[in-house]
């Protein structure tokens, strides 16, 4: 019932093209089968013939009947510790999925039951085996031989490189210059490349590509704002200013997220918000005519 | 020009104007302007406002107030029902389809129509009949209450509006506008009395959707829903006194910051930019501190205000308790150059503050008082902040400034006086526009004028001194607070105001001084002296035989009598001397102190007490003298010319104190190419406690003495060592240490070597090939990761470094530049410049210095020929929607191109929107660098581009006042005062083009194309010249002649060349003119005011101006018709209109604006028959006008409707 195959069986290969791999051989058969099956069932019920579709559709649905009742038994079964169902794991199964066990028998004993053939006996598909890397270990002598298997070597196996690290300031220099210089080139190159360029000469437009301007609808913040990695800069040279920075930097987060609309007044601002260099205490004594609350109307206004 | 006129300006100027309001405007007491809804989308602002008027005449029937592109709905007065006439003049300046086309013309009838609405002499565009059952009011002197209701659709003057284009709520795309406009121009977004000397108390209200501010002038009294909760208004109140010229408003969806030092001081910017703010304004408060200190007087509001909008008309503009800046000056803690620059301004708009908003002036001519004032404050400030040596180099950089450009353009009058002497009325003739009304100035006038304004207040601190100076200040402010307080009643408002007079008065109260010779001399003559001076020493008697000449002569020069102060070095001290200027004494002898012999002594002292060691192995044996200086104090506004000695120049640049004298000697000595200059220089660039600018100058001298040194210079290019020895590692000379910018002054040195370094040449005229590959390496290791600033400015130098290390191509010419005859080193630059800009494009640098000077790069390779040259690059850069400094240099770019290139390019499209700074900026650096000058032929001087030009001053920026002036400006650099030349003789139909031998048809009578190349080139280049300007603009329409390929497109061309309004697109202001018409036929669709109609057509406005100033002696207008303005005013009632007009007024708008092409192409054809057009024009209007009214009064909707294409045929 747990068969791997059964499990998988959400494929389907309606084309009916000829393969060759044994995988799809061994999963064609089984499905035949149960084609012939859903035939008899069928031929049982008293029809002389069914469309090709309504057959399959019919097919499809009992390989999924028959996955899921294999899928719920290995759950139970696996639920108590044990890796084979047993029969009263798909008994439990079959009334979890509301199928009334009792009748079962009756139902096997019919007297105009058809025999089903087998299915022809084919290899069951072979699992490609991994890439082979090194020499697979065997279990030391403390673990017990039961216990799972090493995975394979290139998963963990690591091959030790070692230089002398560069400190030669004028080659460190040289090196961060030249690589950031590469890195900036490749960098530019590949935006030019896949997007939209300008060109200075006529006759070869690939020789020095200009990515292409693009206006912007608000030109103001990419070249007032300073970009987040000089932000990051400034993070790590300075620590003396890290207060102010992050002060700096967690402030436009908060008006992004308070939204500069709607209720920015009716909310009194938020402390910090807006004066956070002034403590709490001298808070309450601001009084700017911008942040106290808007007044509702006056009814009485209407004339 | 006008006799009566100037008959009233004979009496002093101060008298005169109180005079002239006193017997014409009634006074205004208390303004209210509610506007109600501000509509982003549209663009459109609906709103009243109510003038409480006291009435100082009898019989008081009619009030002119100021009103431009506002419609106006209606109009009452107590309640009633008031008739009005609207009326501009400067609209369209010039009527008749004029072939005069000269400058002079334009000029007098221009300074005519900005008279005939001045404020300050009673005229206004809005006329107001006051009902006659008032009349009897104005005997009893009561209140009249004028209401009117107004509407402002898509403002191109007055307010601007920034809509960014994205999605969201207006509020999340950052929307925004703004009040802007140069001097009093309130006018363009509420009628009011638009004048400087027009006090009153306001009321300011403004409904803004709930997730705008609106921030305007006074305080915030509260801030309430409407109704359904959708909306917010901001009540402001204003209780003092203030000029509605001082009233501005910005509205948008700002962040707010309250001062943390003082909490009435309120911030506000953009979203998103809150930590810039919040850092940029970080030290404002020392400012208040700084000007209340020297004061003595607190900040005269209530509160103070400071936004920060997108698109900004200046960077700083001051108002009745608020100032408005441009968005670009935030910066964040990382920035250093921008840092001491926007402190400036935050310095100035305080300073204007207190005078220019607090005080207002008396008229016109007594703006310099404020100017000055705040100017001059504003440098004290520089000095305690920058110190001395930054304000005596900002000194020498505006008067330097100041002089040059008076002895350009002739002088700069600060205090006209009109028609007093008899040299006519204009005072400044030798200018091409009228210093009567600040309207009509050149904006660099305008700027100059600034500039002279505060030196002759430092000139006068020299003569008073400064504490009788600041105490003339606190005079001025506390008389002019304890009149703020009182009622208007009282009289005491005109304290307020400043005027020369009273100034001067104040002067000579508190200093006991007469300083009237030097008014005299600087403040009510214009132009500057300029001396030269030499000497020779006499060993005989130990004298010094000084020469001083003048040249007062030539252009902006004056003769100058009186002391001047002459500083002599000498070996045993410093001496002043303070010499007489007499008419005829050009000698002057000065006594030696000490003996020619070399003294035994080794300290030499200085100016300061310093005593020094001098190697005086260099000096003149005989003489003792080692360095002389004229006028060190810059206490004559002069230009000196002074010959000595180049040793003398050396010791005056190594050890006089005065950073000043130290620039004067840098600039001499580039004419002294000698291994001592280059020492001298050497050692100040070395000199860590040297002023850093004086040092950055020493590079540039230092590049030009090495040039001119080339064959006998030895060792490594100049600086090079130098450069290395103070920025690159020790270990590795070729690598230059990581960035850290700790010491500024290093930081500013170290910007600025590799650019003057570049300016080196070799022999065979090249960069020399140490410095390209050193400047390259610089660029190369340069590393900013442990700087805590950033380092966009000096990478932004490094690539003008390479800008500057570019020669000239070798080549023959006409070959076409292709990739693969690349020069190595071009290659190498080429590749730093593409990788620069492209890097710019993922990690923008702050205010995008570095693609500000890659596109500069660009260009100069273009020019100089290693690239093709191509303007199409600039051109997409120069589009809406990139940084403001980045489009101004392509854009720069691009004007260079049209002047190198004398011929087309393919396509001149600049799709943008109209920003009025951009625009100002093209027309300026049009005028900065002409395509041509009126000296030279060029086949860009053709008649469409005159037609264009004329078009754009006379009637297409009528919006702007700096933009029109900036047009007049450009006409003048290009043709000149007169006539333009290449235009045809108007009676002629042949022109004979004597340079190429041959005749062409008059091209405004037929537009039939010559066969000749150079002139079809021409013609289309005409086009896209004036093509820049407008299509900037003009919102978005891209010209159809532009983009077609010049064979098949040259007919259209020339259509549009010929009438550029008769061109085939019916789109509504293609050009600009269209576009004010179309808004004149607007009023009429949508209100319906019969009054108005006449005052629209050109005809009667013209006939306006005569009627009531008889200014203009023009030369044809046979048969003008007397005005008829008071048949005009007929009582009909007028009925508002419902608020709900949008779509149909834009429908309608659209067929007037096809109904006007139709018109001028008429015109165009017919201009011969001028007159006859005219009055057929008119005949027109006025049966128009009848079956307007006639559809009004049966259907409305459908008359409209129907209207539209009656008026087209």
């Amino acid at each position: 019932m747990a068969d791997p195959a059964v499990m998988a069986g959400g494929f389907t290969f309606r084309g009916g093209k000829a393969t060759s791999s044994p995988a799809e051989n061994y999963q064609l058969a089984r499905r035949r089968t149960l084609q012939v099956v859903v035939s008899s069932l069928l031929t049982e019920c008293g029809f002389e013939s069914a469309e090709k579709a309504a057959v399959e559709s019919l097919t499809e649905m009992i390989q999924r009947y028959i996955s899921e009742v294999g899928r719920c038994a290995k759950a139970y079964c696996e639920h108590t510790a044990r890796i084979t169902p047993t029969l009263s794991d798909t008994v439990v199964t079959l009334i979890e999925m509301g199928f009334n066990v009792n009748t079962l028998p009756v139902y096997a004993k019919r007297s105009q039951r058809m025999v089903i053939t087998a299915p022809p006996v084919t290899n069951a598909p072979v699992i490609p085996k991994a890439l082979i890397a090194g020499q697979k270990r065997t279990h030391p002598s403390h673990i017990p031989s039961h216990f799972p298997e090493f995975p394979d070597p290139h998963t963990y196996i690591k091959t030790p490189t070692f230089r002398e690290p560069v400190s030669d300031y004028q080659v460190v220099r040289e090196k961060a210059a030249s690589q950031r210089r590469d890195v900036e080139r490749a960098l530019t190159r590949f935006m030019a490349k896949t997007g939209e360029t300008q060109s200075l000469f006529k006759d070869d437009i690939t020789a020095f590509p200009l990515i292409a301007a693009r206006p912007s609808s608000i030109p103001y913040l990419s070249a007032l704002l300073p970009s987040e990695l000089e932000l990051q800069t400034l993070e790590e040279t300075d620590s003396s200013e890290q207060d102010d920075q992050t002060d700096s930097e967690n402030t436009p987060g908060n008006n992004l997220n308070d939204d500069p609309g709607a209720d920015k007044e009716n909310s009194m601002l938020p402390p910090g918000g807006v004066v956070p260099s002034v403590k709490a205490s001298e808070e309450n004594m601001i009084d700017n005519p911008y942040l106290r609350p808007v007044k509702k109307p006056k009814v009485r206004r209407k004339k | 020009m006008n006799r009566k006129k100037d008959k009233g300006f004979e009496t002093p100027l101060f008298l005169n104007v109180l005079t002239c309001y006193v017997m014409f405007i009634p006074h205004t007491t208390h303004q209210v302007v509610c506007i109600n809804n501000i509509n982003f989308q549209r663009k459109s602002v609906i709103g009243f406002v109510e003038l409480t008027i006291f009435p100082t005449v009898v019989n008081l029937n009619r009030i002119k107030l100021n009103s431009k592109q506002c419609r106006i709905y209606r109009v009452r007065v107590n309640d009633l029902e008031a008739p009005f006439i609207y009326n501009d003049p400067t609209l369209e300046v010039c009527h008749h389809e004029s072939k005069q086309r000269n400058l002079n013309y334009f000029s007098s009838a221009y300074t005519a129509a900005v008279s005939a609405v001045d404020p300050d002499a009673g005229h206004g565009e809005l006329v107001i009949k006051v009902p006659s059952e008032l009349w009897k009011q104005g005997d009893e002197m009561n209140v009249l209450k004028v209401y009117i209701e107004f509407s402002l659709d898509q403002p191109k003057g007055g307010l601007h509006f920034v809509v960014p284009d994205v999605e969201g709520s207006m509020a999340e795309r950052g929307a925004h506008v703004f009040s802007f406009g140069y001097q009093n121009s309130t006018r363009f977004w509420f009628p009011c009395v638009d004048s400087y000397s027009e006090l009153c108390t306001w009321k300011l209200e403004f409904t803004v959707d709930a997730s705008m501010v609106a921030v305007s002038c006074g305080d915030l009294v509260e801030t309430v829903y409407t109704h359904d909760m959708r909306k917010k208004t901001f009540h402001y109140v204003l209780p003092i006194p203030t000029a509605a010229s001082n009233i501005s408003l910005s509205v948008g969806p700002f962040e707010i910051l309250v001062e943390p030092y003082m909490h009435e001081v309120t911030h506000f910017c953009l979203p998103q930019l809150l930590p810039l703010l919040k850092h940029s304004m970080s030290y404002l408060h020392e400012i208040f501190e700084f000007y209340e200190e020297i004061l003595t007087c607190r900040y005269p509001y209530s509160c103070f205000k400071t936004v920060f909008v997108d698109e900004a008309y200046v960077q700083v503009s001051s108002y009745a308790s608020m100032s408005i800046f441009s968005t670009n000056l935030l910066h964040s803690a990382m920035i250093i150059d921008q840092t001491p620059l926007t402190r400036q301004c935050l310095a100035q708009a305080l300073a204007q503050q207190f005078f220019g908003c607090f005080i207002s002036r008396m008229s016109w001519a007594d703006e310099w008082v404020l100017k000055g004032i705040s100017g001059y404050i504003y440098g004290l400030y520089l000095k305690k902040t920058f110190g001395v040596n930054q304000y005596r180099h900002w000194i020498k950089e505006e008067l330097d400034k100041m002089v040059e450009y008076e002895l350009k353009m002739g002088g700069v009058l600060l205090h006209p006086t009109f028609g007093g002497g008899k040299d006519k009325d204009n005072p400044t003739p030798h200018l091409h526009f009228s210093i009567k009304h600040p309207h009509t100035l050149s904006w660099k006038y305008y700027k100059m004028f600034q500039c002279k304004a505060h030196l002759v207040m430092r000139l006068i601190e020299n003569r008073i001194s400064m504490e009788f100076m600041l105490q003339v200040f606190n005079k001025l402010l506390s008389l002019a607070s304890t009149a703020s307080s009182q009622k208007y009643q009282s009289h005491m408002w005109s304290q307020m105001l400043v005027s020369t007079h009273s100034f001067l008065k104040s002067i000579s109260n508190v200093s006991g001084k007469d300083i009237g010779p030097l008014i005299k001399q600087w403040v009510d003559q214009s132009a500057v002296v300029k001396f030269f001076g030499s000497f020779a020493f006499n060993r005989k008697r130990n004298v010094l035989e000084l020469e001083i000449r003048q040249d007062y002569t030539s252009s902006g020069t004056q003769k100058y009598v009186g002391p001047i102060k002459v500083t002599v070095q000498e070996l045993d001290g410093s001496f002043n001397h303070t010499l007489q200027i007499e008419e005829n004494s050009l000698k002057h002898d000065i006594p030696c102190h000490s003996k020619s012999r070399r003294n035994k002594k080794k300290k030499i002292p200085l100016m300061n007490g310093e005593e020094v060691d001098m190697d005086l192995s260099a000096m003149d044996a005989d003489s003792p003298l080692l360095w002389i200086r004229i006028d060190p104090d810059m206490s004559i506004l002069r230009k000196v010319e002074f010959e000595q000695a180049d040793f003398m120049w050396q010791y005056q640049l190594r050890y006089e104190r005065d950073v000043v004298a130290q620039e004067e000697s840098i600039l001499a000595l580039e004419k002294f190419p000698t291994p001592a200059s280059r020492l001298a220089l050497t050692d100040i660039l070395e000199q860590d406690q040297c002023f850093y600018k004086v040092r950055q100058g020493a590079c540039f001298c230092l590049a030009k003495i090495a040039n001119s040194m080339m064959s006998t210079w030895t060792g490594p290019p100049a600086m090079k060592s130098l450069f290395t020895r103070m920025f690159c590692c020790k270990s590795c000379p070729n690598i230059v240490k990581t960035n850290t910018f700790i010491s500024f002054q290093s930081y500013f040195l170290q910007k600025t070597m590799p650019v003057a370094m570049a300016q080196l040449r070799d022999i065979q005229n090249l960069c020399p090939k140490d410095v390209l590959n050193f400047i390259l390496d610089l660029i190369k290791y340069n590393d900013n990761r442990k700087n805590k600033f950033s380092d966009n400015y000096y990478r932004a130098e490094l690539i003008d470094a390479l800008t500057n290390s570019l020669t000239p191509a070798i080549s023959i010419s006409n070959e076409v530049r292709t990739v693969d005859n690349l020069n190595g080193d071009v290659r190498l630059i080429l590749e730093e410049i593409t990788r620069s800009l492209n890097m710019e494009k993922l990690l923008p640098s702050y205010r995008n210095t570095i693609t500000v000077s890659c596109l500069r790069a660009i260009r100069m390779l273009q020019k100089n020929g290693h690239i093709p040259s191509d303007p199409s690059l600039f051109k997409s850069y120069a589009e809406y929607g990139h940084f403001v400094d980045v489009r101004v240099a392509a854009l720069e770019a691009v004007v260079d191109y049209t002047r190198g290139m004398h011929r087309t390019s393919p396509s001149e499209v600049s799709r943008t929107h109209p920003i009025p700074y951009v625009v100002h900026k093209i027309l300026s650096m049009l005028g900065k660098n002409p395509p041509f000058t009126k000296a030279a032929e060029s086949p860009l001087c053709n008649e469409a581009l005159v037609d264009q030009l004329w078009k754009l001053m006379n009637s297409g920026t009528s919006h702007d006042w700096r933009l029109r002036c900036d047009a007049v400006n450009l006409y003048y650099t290009l043709f000149g005062l007169t006539r333009p030349s290449c235009l045809p003789l108007p009676e002629l139909g042949l022109v004979l083009n004597l340079k190429e031998k041959k005749a062409v048809l008059n091209p405004t009578i037929k537009p039939e194309q010559g066969p000749d190349t150079t002139e079809m080139t021409g013609i289309t280049m005409g086009v896209h010249i004036p093509g820049l300007i407008t299509m900037e603009t003009v919102s978005s329409v891209s010209m159809s002649s532009g983009v077609a390929p010049p064979p098949q497109g040259l007919k259209r061309k020339l259509d549009s060349v010929v009438g550029p309004l008769g061109s085939s697109s019916p789109e509504p202001g293609q050009v600009l003119q269209e576009e004010d018409t179309s808004k004149k036929f607007k009023i009429r669709f949508n209100t319906v005011e019969e009054d108005e109609i006449d005052m629209e057509s050109p005809h009667d406005s013209q006939a306006f101006i005569h009627h009531h100033l008889n200014i203009l002696e023009r030369p044809s207008t046979p048969g003008k018709e007397p005005p008829a303005v008071d048949q005009a005013v007929l009582s009909l009632p007028v009925t508002p209109l419902p608020s709900s007009f949008g779509k149909e007024s834009t429908s309608s708008s659209k067929h007037s604006g096809d109904h006007h092409h139709h018109h001028h192409h008429h015109e165009h054809k017919k201009k011969k028959k001028k007159k006859h057009k005219h009055k057929h024009k008119h005949k027109h209007e006025s049966k128009d006008k009848e079956r307007d009214s006639h559809a009004f009064s049966n259907s409305p909707a459908s008359g409209r409707s129907a209207r539209s294409p009656s008026m087209s045929d």
